[in-house]
């Protein structure tokens, strides 16, 4: 072997040469070209999206011929739409850019993806005991109406939430009820959920507050204020004041992680999702686990909805007021491949493409609705396989027959 | 090796299913540190018997005796609490989790909440070490290969102090380098007081390892010997037993030209086990070529392969002379290959079709049924009532439910529909499977009268008595591979041999 | 649909053992089993459970649900008259009017059941075949009015099937689950047709800039009316076509090579492959075929009596959804999806517009027939196990008698 081909062999450009690398090395580029023309890097001129973009894209293609297809057209469209992007963004003026682009963007992003980070966690858990639950958009939707009922009712907001998630706890026993004793389609069950919870809190909307914003001085969900942190500079305005819920949606992912991945009952959780006859060989109830992530799932996304109404909302309640989110987690959850931090960070990432959004509003209406597309279009890439491959738990939606 | 000290019981066990007696007054005895193999065939009782012991059925009738004393198991659990443990033919392993958390799932060591993962590895490791079990806790199960697979599931019984083991056809996943090593394990399971069920077909192996024999039939308890004294030949003997089936009248065989040629297939099933490894054999036109051998060993996946449901990873079949590669379905079914299947509930049959519309479940886009699109029901039922009265189908008539008729009628809907078609080649895999002797009788009738029309036909069954009345010739399959070929008079103690992988004998 | 051990290898298998497993292959069971019978006891139980919400919110259950009656015209069998003033007859051809398109998006989500796939995208499906028509509505405006409405109407029912198709694509090459596909194409529709017509979009109507609704569709295009008074929204020729529909949807399924197809894959897919025919064809084309049903709705509606849309009619639509009940109350099938359609039609009407009543107001009505909607769908799924069960042990019984004589 020739000194040339040697070197070709040493580990680190064995490593290089991986097609997985350069696939992700695309995509990353392609992100990035789309974040060149904007603050705080700002470039002005269409060249360096385009050139970043370019070679996105050729990385793309290299992996393309190097076998691993799906990862290689990835990264093409992230360099194309990265590209594509940047050059938008370079054709606009530099104080709206600013005006969108900045440190209270990070705020908006976190409080636009609390609804989705807990709904993201509780499609989950559920699924990864072997439920699918498509009824998160039913049960966060009962949490906004029924925690704003609760904290009206009860005084305070600590009833609200805890009144808010039972039920959206019931609702989920209701519908645990049908897809594990019944063992009954679990896809229409989840969307004859999601028909029950619009038409009870309608209902209750009405028939109680009689369409109306709910009365004023609701006891809201508050803010927690870091001391220390000036309101000017960049960690202020971006961390400085969220709302509590927000920061209970960080701990809730961490804690999730931690049971999912590091305690016993998280691997049995798994076992039931993956196997669950195998589970039932070893003496695990598959009934019992199941019925409890479902509820558990219920639990969580309605506190999504409580938040959705009473923290962020500040104390009201709309007809149909999640507007989709159930969807959105459920694309988060998938999108981050079943996993607490994937979840998560898909659900940021959806925050942040809506809170963009909802900023665009005043500049452009068509790049705000871009922008509120992106959530869905990137779920439907990554259900095709695309970004790796989205991997549900083996037994997820299979309903379990003892003998 | 074994003691006489006896651990395990089972008396006068019964268990029956609808329609089916799957354990008749069963009775046998395990001794401490002993192998005692379980010999049967396919639907004896064994595995019914073991998921019993196991706690995964009640049976009906009879005791079971755990060292002397009466015990009954609810679950699973029960049995394993009692000290059994059962390694499944199909194992219960959950392949996106390491070996360590597999084998401690349900019993798991921790630390506080948390689940103590290096304690599970040290574990592991221990006894991976006592048994000589080599395993890597940190692997994940699919990346490993089946013999380890199957060690892990014997490392999750060993884990839970399993006094008795239970294996269900351990080797059938095995190369045979692994069935080897499995052998070396199970010694040192003995040494170490484990007594060993070893549930088989297979009369090579169970000469090898076994202590004692039980041979059950039908669900029946035929003998239980020592292995001293016991040969292939008095155990096969008392497996396939000598019940005397209605042997068809045939006039002798006018073979006339090959309809059928398979040359060196090479076929893998659905977890990458080559499951047939270089068959070549062909079938003339007029000759029943019938492939005996024991579940398993390769006749699904050949005949999958052959009827382009499966994926020829390299050899050939040609009908009629026309070689066909990536031949698909259709292709084949175009190119004069009828195909029974052999289960006609999940592939020959859609059950909620009615009788006419199964008839026409190949032809329906070809006239007379249909023309460019439209379909004419009048058409098909009256093709389905003079068929039905040809193959005197009874239950229904042409828009009977399909679902709604006897098992020997639906099966006469699907021969109906494959002889109808006038195939050069007609592949029959299990015709009988689940019959009454009057559908039996009528059925290998009607495969020898197609075989005086000039068809070429293949069977494959997994009752002997059928593959002896019926075949002119007869292939032997074992493992993939043709072992034996035979022409006439041939006895069926030397066709059992073959089947359960004996060696070849010249003709006693 | 308990499972017999494969270990077994029973020599005698039950002749009926567990179906195939396709969720239509329960229902076909179910509907063998009980016949008309429990679509209309499901019905009756959804609206019990729902007259029981009303009285426990101190509303009289009875008299709300005579007022939907009244609202939704079906008094008017009572007193028959085509005279269009009459309340109950306007009712009636309102009524008439969403049962139209309920038919059309009940077929959609039928059609695609019936070959194995839940079609949850009726929606999407049906803003795409609605944007479609009010675009080639608007934009030709010189045609002849037959030509123009043939080819609004096709445009329409294409971009329908092929917004379905997609998720079809998916599903056949890469075995994307429709659910999720079609769930993320609704969205996707919502919002691309809340920026077509919405401020500054390509679509929005060119009179006024400041209301984000789109063009009206030409007069060339617009469907005859032929029961009411078109400026009061009469009753159009789509109701006919949406009968027409009813009538394809049973011959293709029935009389066609096409729908042998796609019930074979749709009962077993494993004994389809094995009949010879092209699985993940089938696949795509029936959810081609199910958007289309849905692309022509949306097109009936545009051209039959909406004429425009507006950014905030965009999310009050669930036209889509209630097909999903229409579909699973009328067991997929033609006669079913009809009825069914007209029992929905009449709530939807009957609780919103249509009510006039002092014992409940239209907000609550039209919140308890998504609660009956939910219920019934709800059961849908459940009733095929129970009555699975129920059944089975009568088949069994009598079978166990004869193994003991």
């Amino acid at each position: 072997m020739s000194e040339w081909t040697q070197r070709l062999e040493n580990p680190v450009s064995a490593r290089l040469r991986d097609p997985a690398v350069s696939g992700y090395a695309g995509i990353v580029l392609g992100v990035f070209a789309g974040f060149l023309a904007i603050p705080p890097i700002e470039a002005r001129t269409n060249t360096w999206p385009v050139l970043v973009g370019v070679v996105a894209v050729v990385l793309g293609i290299w992996t393309v011929t190097r076998g691993r297809r799906r990862l290689g057209w990835g990264a093409v469209a992230a360099g194309i739409i990265g590209a594509a992007l940047g050059i938008l963004a370079t054709h606009s003026g530099t104080g709206n850019l600013e005006a969108v682009f900045n440190a209270s963007l990070v705020a908006q992003t976190f409080a636009a993806a609390t609804p989705l980070v807990f709904g993201a966690l509780a499609g989950m858990f559920s699924e990864r005991s072997g439920v699918v639950n498509i009824g998160l958009e039913g049960m966060m939707l009962m949490g906004a109406f029924w925690g704003v009922y609760g904290a009206d009712k009860g005084g305070t907001w600590v009833v609200g939430l805890a009144v808010g998630m039972l039920s959206g706890g019931l609702l989920a026993l209701v519908y645990a009820w049908f897809a594990i004793h019944l063992r009954a389609d679990q896809i229409v069950g989840g969307t004859a959920v999601n028909f029950l919870a619009l038409g009870i809190t309608g209902y209750f909307f009405f028939q109680i507050y009689h369409g109306n914003y709910v009365p004023q001085g609701v006891s809201t969900i508050p803010n927690v204020h870091i001391p220390g942190l000036s309101s000017a500079g960049f960690l202020g305005p971006a961390i400085g004041n969220l709302n509590l819920l927000i920061w209970v949606g960080f701990a809730t992912v961490i804690v999730s992680y931690i049971v999912i991945f590091k305690t016993p009952i998280g691997l049995r959780i798994r076992a039931c999702g993956e196997h669950p006859r195998a589970a039932d060989t070893v003496g695990i109830n598959v009934f019992l686990v199941r019925y409890g992530c479902v509820v558990l799932s219920g639990l969580l996304a309605a506190a999504g909805g409580v938040y959705l109404s009473d923290g962020f909302g500040g104390g009201t309640f709309n007809d149909n007021m999640t507007e989709g989110r159930g969807f959105i987690a459920l694309a988060a959850m998938i999108f981050g491949n079943w996993r607490p931090f994937g979840a998560f960070g898909a659900a940021v990432l959806f925050g942040f493409s809506s809170a963009v959004a909802l900023r665009l509003q005043v500049y452009s209406a068509s790049a705000s609705t871009l922008f509120n597309v992106l959530p869905y279009v990137l779920t439907l890439i990554a259900v095709a396989g695309v970004i790796g491959r989205t991997v549900p738990p083996a037994a997820d939606g299979k309903p379990y027959a003892k003998q | 090796m074994a003691s006489d000290e006896i651990v395990l019981e089972m008396r006068g066990i019964r268990k029956e299913f609808p329609g089916i007696v799957a354990n008749d007054d069963v009775s046998f005895d395990v001794r401490r540190g002993e192998v005692h193999a379980l010999l049967g065939e396919n639907g004896a009782g064994k595995s019914t018997l073991m998921n019993i012991l196991y706690g995964l059925y009640r049976h009906d009738a009879g005791d079971i005796l755990l060292r002397g004393k009466p015990v009954t198991f609810g679950s699973a659990r029960d049995a394993i609490q009692a000290g059994i443990g059962m390694v499944h033919q199909h194992f219960m392993l959950i392949p996106v989790m390491t070996v360590a958390e597999n084998i401690v799932l349900g019993t798991e060591p921790h630390d506080g909440i948390f689940l103590d993962e290096r304690g599970a590895e040290r574990r592991v490791r221990e006894l991976s070490e006592q048994f000589a079990l080599a395993v890597e806790p940190t692997a994940l199960v699919h990346d490993i290969t089946v013999g380890q697979e199957q060690r892990v599931e014997i490392l999750k019984a060993l884990y839970r102090g399993a006094g008795i083991l239970i294996l269900d056809e351990p080797t059938a996943v095995l190369t045979p380098q692994e069935a080897k090593e499995l052998f070396g394990i199970i010694r040192s399971l003995q040494a170490d007081g484990k007594s060993i069920i070893f549930i088989s077909h297979k009369l090579n192996e169970v000469l090898e390892i076994a202590d004692r024999i039980t041979v059950l039939r039908r669900g029946r308890v035929i003998e239980t010997v020592p292995r001293e004294g016991a040969t292939e030949e008095s155990l096969a003997r008392a497996m396939v037993g000598r019940e005397v089936l209605l042997r068809v009248e045939k006039a002798p065989a006018q073979p006339g030209d090959v309809l059928l040629h398979v040359e060196d297939m090479h076929v893998v099933d659905d977890r990458g086990i080559e499951k047939v490894r270089g068959l070549t054999f062909d079938v003339r036109a007029g000759e029943i070529v019938g492939i005996a051998g024991v579940d398993g060993n390769g006749q699904t996946d050949l005949i999958e392969a052959i009827t382009g449901l499966r994926k020829i990873e390299s050899g050939s079949v040609s009908v009629a002379g026309r070689a066909l590669r990536d031949a698909g379905a259709r292709e084949m079914l175009d190119a004069g290959v009828g195909h029974i299947p052999e289960d006609r509930q999940r592939r020959g049959l859609v059950l909620e079709f009615s009788i006419a519309e199964n008839i026409a479940l190949h032809d329906y886009a070809d006239a007379p049924d249909s023309k460019w699109g439209w379909l004419f029901p009048n058409r098909l039922i009256a093709r389905a009532g003079r068929l039905i009265r040809e193959f005197d189908v009874r239950g229904g008539g042409p828009l009977t439910r399909a679902g709604g008729l006897s098992g020997g009628n639906q099966q006469k809907v699907v021969v109906a529909r494959e002889i109808a078609r006038d195939p050069k080649v007609l592949i029959a895999a299990q015709p009988t499977r689940g019959l009454d002797v009057g559908a039996i009788e009528y059925l290998h009738r009607r495969i020898v009268e197609e075989r005086d029309k000039g068809r070429a036909i293949l069977l494959v069954s997994l009752e002997l008595e059928e593959i002896l009345s019926l075949s002119d010739r007869i292939l032997v399959i074992y493992e993939g591979e043709i072992v034996g070929e035979h022409t006439g008079e041939v006895s069926e103690d030397q066709i059992g041999l073959e089947m359960l992988g004996g060696k070849e004998r010249a003709a006693a | 649909m308990s499972e017999i051990d494969p270990r077994i290898s029973a020599p005698e298998p039950p002749e009926e053992a567990a179906s195939s497993g396709t969720l239509i292959a329960s229902i076909a069971l179910k509907q063998r089993a009980g016949g008309i019978v429990v679509p209309v006891m499901t019905a009756v139980l959804a609206f019990l459970i729902g007259g029981a919400v009303v009285a426990a919110t101190g509303h009289n259950p009875l008299l709300a649900y005579r007022d939907i009656f009244n609202g939704a015209g079906l008094n008017w069998i009572f007193h028959p008259t085509t005279n269009i003033a009459n309340t109950a007859a306007y009712n009636l051809s309102q009524t008439l009017l969403q049962t139209t398109t309920l038919i059309l998006t009940g077929l959609a989500v039928a059609f695609a059941f019936r070959c194995g796939m839940f079609n949850i995208g009726g929606q999407g499906q049906y803003f795409v075949g609605l944007i479609v028509a009010n675009w080639v509505g608007y934009d030709f405006q010189h045609m002849a009015p037959l030509p123009h409405i043939m080819l609004a109407i096709f445009a329409a029912t294409l971009a329908g099937a092929f917004w379905a198709g997609i998720a079809g694509f998916l599903k056949a090459t890469v075995g994307a689950h429709e659910v999720i596909s079609t769930i993320m194409l609704n969205w996707i529709a919502i919002w691309v047709g809340e920026w077509l017509f919405g401020d500054g979009g390509p679509l929005q109507n060119a009179a006024d800039k400041t209301i984000p609704i789109s063009n009206d569709v030409a007069a060339s295009a617009q469907l005859p009316v032929f029961w009411g008074v078109q400026a009061l929204q009469g009753l159009d020729i789509g109701f006919f076509v949406a009968i027409a529909a009813l009538v394809a949807f049973y011959l293709i399924l029935n009389r066609t090579t096409l729908g042998y197809e796609v019930r074979a894959v749709g009962f077993n897919p494993e004994a389809a492959a094995y009949g010879g025919i092209n699985v993940k064809k089938n696949l795509v084309r029936a959810m081609g075929i199910s958007g289309a049903f849905a692309g022509l709705a949306g097109a009936i509606d545009m051209l039959g009596y909406l004429y425009h849309f507006g950014v905030s009619d965009i999310p009050a639509s669930n036209v889509g959804f209630l097909g999903i009940a229409v579909a699973l109350l009328g067991r997929n099938t033609a006669v079913g999806t009809g009825l069914g359609a007209l029992l929905f039609g009449a709530l939807l009407f009957g609780t919103t517009h249509g009510l006039s009543s002092s014992t409940i107001q239209p907000e609550l009505a039209g919140n308890l027939t998504y609660i009956i909607q939910g219920l019934i769908v709800l059961f849908v799924g459940a009733d095929v196990l129970i009555l699975y069960v129920w059944n089975s042990r009568k088949r069994l019984r009598p079978q166990a008698k004869a193994m003991a004589a």
